[in-house]
């Protein structure tokens, strides 16, 4: 039976937020559409608050030394707070601070945030979605009318093509890489882009920790990364080489 | 009496070399295999402890003629040395250090709702974006 594409109970949404594109993808059969406005809205207040090219977010004020870490929204020192563990956790490869002295926690922000709008939804009854922010995205429910969400796993040297798919019901799923936007992760300890590694993806249950996860691993390069992220408690992960080997921990759910 | 004319059919079997089809007409093909363990060095795994992997090297002598060439083969991982110092570290001993496959880069061509991937520009995306709705909604 085919069900023509006007009945799918389903909305999606593209805004550009953040400098990514943001798209929601709801699939439940009921109206969805102020709780979609009320987690644009949520971006939109994260963005403003934490950008750091915008003069007046928080994260400016407090590289500017007019405002104090402590004296900062809960949110703020939430997201400082959750990057200095990270930082500990994954021996300094994710560290935001900036090399010009600043704090730039935008590593974070993006998975924290859709973490986030993924409650929103939940909040406003909504099972069934997926909400990617450039590429990281959290997945729930069912892509109706299939039973699942397939998401496929960009292939890094051929961009039409995807080099693995992961399904699931319940997933955060983050990918860190140097193919689209250049070298935009570097090895905080040598100050240089890693070489020799093309993308890790990170899957596990927060977007936030997955996407910090895997730019650490990432920034650690080709020989450090796949033993680093086969001993990370309740994530899997998929690393791909320049040699064109890859490396997946003992869970990592594809197909 | 029995046992003794096993011992000697087997040791007879040994010493006969294997003879490769293709070549057996003009010279014999000797394969000689050993199975040989190594254990690497300790190293530090950042700060969770030390790490230490044994490997089961499979070695193949082939010899036909006067030529002689060999290859080496891994057939066993193990790791019996591992960060146990913290109970994170045990925690996560136990649940994933000894599992990493490992595998050849491949194109997966089944039908996907979303991609996961580093940033591309904006309107790449975008493009990209719109190509794979209208895939979904063909399928």
């Amino acid at each position: 039976m085919t069900v023509a594409v006007h009945e799918l109970p389903d909305i999606r949404r593209v805004e550009q937020i953040m400098g990514l594109p943001v798209v929601v993808d709801v699939r439940d059969d009921r109206g969805a559409d102020s709780a979609v406005d009320d987690l644009f809205d949520w971006l939109r207040w994260v963005d403003a608050t934490f950008s750091t090219f915008k003069e007046d977010s928080e994260i400016s004020r407090i590289n500017r030394g007019e405002l104090r870490r402590e004296d900062a929204h809960p949110d703020v020192r939430e997201v400082l707070e959750r990057c200095d563990r990270l930082r500990e956790e994954t021996n300094g490869y994710f560290d935001m601070r900036a090399p010009d002295g600043g704090i730039d926690p935008s590593g974070l922000v993006k998975g924290w945030a859709v973490d986030r709008a993924a409650a929103i939804l939940d909040c406003a009854g909504l099972h069934n979605y997926a909400v990617s922010a450039g590429g990281d995205m959290r997945v729930r429910g069912r892509a109706v009318p299939e039973l699942a969400w397939r998401v496929g796993i960009q292939h890094p040297l051929d961009q039409q093509q995807v080099a693995a798919v992961v399904e699931s019901t319940d997933l955060a799923i983050a990918t860190s890489g140097a193919y689209a936007r250049g070298d935009h992760v570097w090895n905080p300890h040598s100050g240089r882009a890693p070489s020799g590694i093309l993308s890790v993806t990170i899957v596990g249950p927060e977007l936030g920790t997955a996407d910090a996860y895997a730019t650490a691993a990432f920034a650690m390069g080709p020989e450090r990364a796949p033993h680093w992220t086969a001993r990370l408690a309740g994530y899997e992960a998929m690393t791909i080489l320049a040699d064109e080997t890859v490396f997946k921990t003992g869970g990592f759910p594809d197909e | 009496m029995r046992k003794s004319i096993t011992v000697l059919l087997s040791v007879a079997a040994l010493s006969l070399p294997i003879v490769d089809a293709t070549a057996a007409t003009r010279a014999t093909t000797k394969k000689i295999v050993v199975s040989k363990r190594f254990t690497g060095s300790v190293t530090s795994v950042d700060r969770w402890g030390n790490l230490q992997v044994t490997i089961v090297v499979r070695k193949t002598t082939t010899t036909t003629g006067t030529k002689k060439k060999v290859t080496r083969k891994i057939t066993a991982v193990s790791v019996p040395t591992y960060p146990n110092h913290t109970d994170r570290s045990i925690y996560i001993n136990q649940t994933a250090l000894p599992i990493l496959k490992s595998e050849a880069l491949r194109v997966q061509s089944a039908s996907i709702n979303m991609v996961s991937g580093a940033t591309d520009t904006s309107d790449a995306f975008a493009q990209s974006l719109q190509a794979a709705i209208l895939k979904a909604k063909k399928s």
